[in-house]
């Protein structure tokens, strides 16, 4: 339980860095890390597959794609941020914190214990025989996804 | 079981303060997406660790693939707006979206 908490501690120190970072290329870098680091507690949690999704794309293709626009848009990373969010934010971190303990441990008794019926079978037969729809809604999220991009990018023909 | 599933809660509850934070201070178009990304974090976090202490991890796994499969939809899309706009106004600031031009 110790080195899950000790995960746990660092993907949320790892995501607060990726905002508290003024450089762009560092605060990608520190979301990536803090991917890697979720996908790491998905696999402790016995849940390998969504682990390795988590490594290879979330942290993987789309810390290439924030990578890439930040490239692109070098010289416009230049926004001045307000000085005041930079200061008051570790502060209204602890804060929540603190709030955020006392309410988990206020609830810890109240809370009637999860139902826990085992499950059958394996993560393909669920993901196909149970969840059929979310593929089909996966695939028609994925061409949306590319439409849109084509849209985006579209050039302008010669006659306008 | 279920103090393991608040504390993974607690931690998925920092996760999304941190995002939310994140969106409503800072300027950046960029900044403004990583705090997106980080509440996206948290929240399939929530997801597997409910799996995981109900003991329907393969439901949970599903669910989270499908999630993440719409975030990098939503990524590449949003990336692709703020390349435009990065070319249409010459900066990231947010608050240059703000003015409107006839």
């Amino acid at each position: 339980m110790i080195i899950e908490i000790a995960l746990l501690c660092g993907l949320v120190l790892f995501s607060a860095a990726a905002i508290v970072f003024r450089d762009l290329l560092k605060a990608a870098i520190c979301l990536a890390v803090a991917s890697l680091l979720l996908g790491i507690i998905f696999f402790r949690m016995k849940a390998p597959y969504i682990g390795a999704f988590e490594i290879s794309v979330v942290a993987g293709l789309i810390t290439v794609l924030f990578i890439t626009t930040i490239a692109l848009t070098k010289t416009g990373g230049d926004v001045r941020e307000s000085k005041a969010a930079s200061w008051i934010f570790p502060l209204f971190f602890i804060v929540f914190l603190v709030l955020d303990f006392f309410v988990m441990r206020g609830l810890m008794g109240k809370i009637p214990a999860l139902e826990a019926t085992p499950e059958q079978g394996t993560f393909g037969e669920v993901l196909w025989k149970m969840r059929t729809f979310d593929l089909v809604g996966q695939i028609g999220i994925i061409f949306a996804g590319v439409l849109a991009v084509l849209a985006l990018f579209r050039k302008r023909d010669k006659d306008e | 079981m279920s103090s393991t599933w608040l504390l993974y809660m607690a931690f998925a509850a920092g996760l999304v303060f941190i995002g939310l934070y994140c969106l409503l201070s800072m300027r950046n178009l960029v900044k403004l997406f990583i705090g997106i990304e980080v509440i996206s974090k948290g929240v399939s976090l929530a997801l597997v660790a409910t799996g995981f202490a109900k003991k329907n991890i393969l439901v949970a796994q599903a669910l989270a693939v499908t999630f993440i499969v719409i975030e990098v939809s939503v990524v590449a899309t949003a990336l692709a707006i703020i390349i435009n706009t990065y070319r249409h106004t010459g900066s990231l600031d947010v608050r240059r979206l703000t003015k409107l031009k006839g």
